[in-house]
């Protein structure tokens, strides 16, 4: 009301501010949400990091909490686990980048078999979990299909044991990892210039030549976005497999740094080493995204 | 006519060309049979086995579908269901409620450290609900959240709201200044403008945000198992993955469970496949 008689000298400036005004109110309960969830939360994990905390109560204890957390040999057989892990990551890219290729191909019918491979996306990876303990137990499909290929003498419990749960649960991931890359990467090759592929194939090029210097420069960014998805999904998805399939065992073979933090403060009470886990959590998904702004500004 | 060197070439070879051709085509789609197997075989599991009693399930023969009927007294299937869908549909409502003018204002009604700002909430996006668990458990427990749905619709839309926002502003930068400017002018203000015209041409990017994030809150299991105190008011996943993990629960039953908390997302899915992939490569997509 006001505004608009005394307005008159300056409307511009008004009608700037007004807007100005609407934005940053328009924006508010946004950044209320992320600051009251997110960011008050991370304030509080430094803190409480260096207590000792279990809910309720926390006592100060300073800097040696987290020397004390180092000397933790769970922490580094989380880190390891996680670190072994990281080796299923080319095959969750790689086998998507493939089947991708082969869609673009169009044969008859790629559009229900595309339908068909992004389905188990949808899908709870807690129900994933459950399917890939059915593949992997003693009577499972996996000592089925065993049998049939006539090595009858073994049977595996890949689940059960130390030495292989880890690597059952690397390739469950890779599984559930599939549908969305494949997307990624399909969408990727549909803004492929096919005249360039043609103008490569009448020129002598071979398909692997055609692959090497036109599709897979084409498709880096992609490959990129993928890349960063899947190590972060490896940091923080984990969970509900882990949950299902091994409960972070046997021993502490399938426990990663996210399940250790579940484990920590959940099983044990120990809130203030879990909060401190969470922020070495944090520290590496942070490496991973700084990684990424890096490569995305390196293309520009 | 054409310079095509395949035409120029003597008739034999194109004729074996054309065979290897149809040769490479037929491997190809046998190559992805194989790979749909693969893909389908959580379906095929859930489906052969829920259509066992326990009896069958552990001796390996017959069927019967003894363990869908006995379903409801093994797993309150309908209360999480239930569940799920209350828990769906307010995180997602709050997040459309707090993300669209969010993302209107980053991309049309820039404000002071307004870029700064709209940084700060897209980099939140990296942070993994694990890093900052335990706070967040114990605020929300200390607000007295975790008895109903609260809590869990709570952190579910504070999770979803940074990809949200980024995804309705980058959205809103491609609509024309001159749109908006038009209905702010007509009288309509700012919340009206929000309304009558940024909503509608917004439907694209909203369905976008409804499909992921459907997805993605009725497929998870830590908030629902961690922000939800009452047994009686936990969604489908959470009370698959608590039966599963105390092992008493027979399979069969466990298999029929998974297969109907499985359906809604992938019809979903199955609908709205495309504005799924658009929310995927939003961003890098030219």
């Amino acid at each position: 009301m006001t505004g608009s008689t005394l307005g008159a000298r300056a409307p511009r400036l008004t009608l700037r501010r007004r807007r100005q005004l609407a934005g940053a109110l328009f924006a508010l309960p946004a950044v209320g949400l992320v600051v009251g969830l997110i960011a008050v939360p991370i304030g509080q994990a430094i803190y409480y990091s260096f207590t000792q905390w279990d809910g309720l109560t926390s006592t100060w204890v300073g800097p040696s909490t987290w020397s004390q957390a180092f000397h933790n040999p769970n922490l580094w057989t989380a880190l390891e686990n996680n670190a072994w892990l990281l080796l299923a990551v080319p095959f969750a890219l790689g086998l998507p980048l493939l089947i991708a290729m082969l869609l673009h191909q169009r044969v008859i019918g790629w559009k229900i078999f595309r339908s068909i491979y992004f389905l188990p996306t949808a899908i709870s990876w807690v129900v994933l979990g459950l399917v890939a303990e059915r593949f992997f137990a003693f009577q499972g499909t996996l000592n089925s299909l065993i049998h049939f290929v006539g090595l009858g003498h073994v049977s595996t419990n890949m689940l059960g044991y130390e030495s292989t749960a880890l690597s059952a649960l690397g390739i469950t991931f890779v599984f559930t990892m599939i549908g969305t890359n494949t997307m990624l990467f399909l969408t990727g090759l549909a803004t492929l210039d096919t005249s360039l592929e043609e103008a490569a194939r009448i020129d002598g090029a071979g398909r692997w030549r055609i692959f090497r210097h036109i599709t897979l420069p084409h498709l880096s960014r992609f490959i990129q976005l993928a890349f960063v998805m899947t190590v972060i999904a490896l940091f923080s998805a984990l969970f509900s497999l882990i949950f299902v399939m091994t409960g972070g065992g046997p021993g502490y073979a399938t426990t990663t740094m996210e399940f250790l933090i579940y484990q920590t403060g959940f099983a044990q009470g120990d809130f203030g080493t879990a909060a401190l886990y969470g922020l070495i959590l944090f520290v590496l998904t942070a490496i991973v995204g700084i990684v990424q702004l890096r490569l995305i500004g390196s293309d520009e | 006519m054409s310079l095509d060197p395949r035409r120029l070439a003597p008739g034999a070879p194109v004729e074996r060309r054309a065979r290897a051709r149809r040769v490479g085509r037929g491997a190809l789609f046998l190559v992805m049979v194989g790979v749909a197997v693969v893909m389908l075989y959580p379906f095929w599991v859930m489906i052969v086995d829920s259509l066992k009693s326990e009896n069958q399930f552990l001796s390996g023969h017959g069927f019967s579908w003894a363990s869908w009927r006995t379903l409801t007294s093994t797993i309150p299937i309908a209360q999480e269901v239930v569940s799920s869908t209350i828990i769906c549909a307010v995180s997602i409502l709050l997040i459309l409620i707090v993300g669209l003018p969010a993302g209107f204002a980053f991309a049309k009604l820039k404000f002071r450290a307004s870029g700064v700002i709209f940084l700060a909430i897209v980099s939140a996006m990296m942070v993994p609900l694990q890093a900052i668990l335990m706070p967040e458990f114990v605020n929300i427990t200390r607000l007295g959240l975790t008895g109903g749905y609260t809590g869990a619709v709570l952190v579910y839309a504070a999770l979803g709201t940074p990809f949200s926002v980024f995804l309705f502003a980058t959205y809103f930068r491609g609509v024309p200044d001159e749109l908006i400017e038009a209905g702010i002018v007509d009288g309509l203000g700012y919340v009206g403008a929000l309304w009558r015209l940024v909503v509608p041409i917004a439907i694209p990017a909203i369905a976008t945000v409804t499909v992921l994030q459907f997805i993605q809150i009725w497929d998870d299991l830590l908030v629902g198992l961690l922000f939800i105190q009452n047994t009686s008011e936990r969604p489908i996943t959470v009370g698959l993955a608590v039966l599963a993990a105390g092992r008493t629960t027979s399979i069969p039953a466990l298999m029929a469970g998974s297969l109907i908390s499985a359906l809604p997302a992938m019809i979903v899915y199955l609908i709205f496949q495309r504005y799924l992939v658009k929310g995927l490569t939003m961003g890098i997509d030219r």
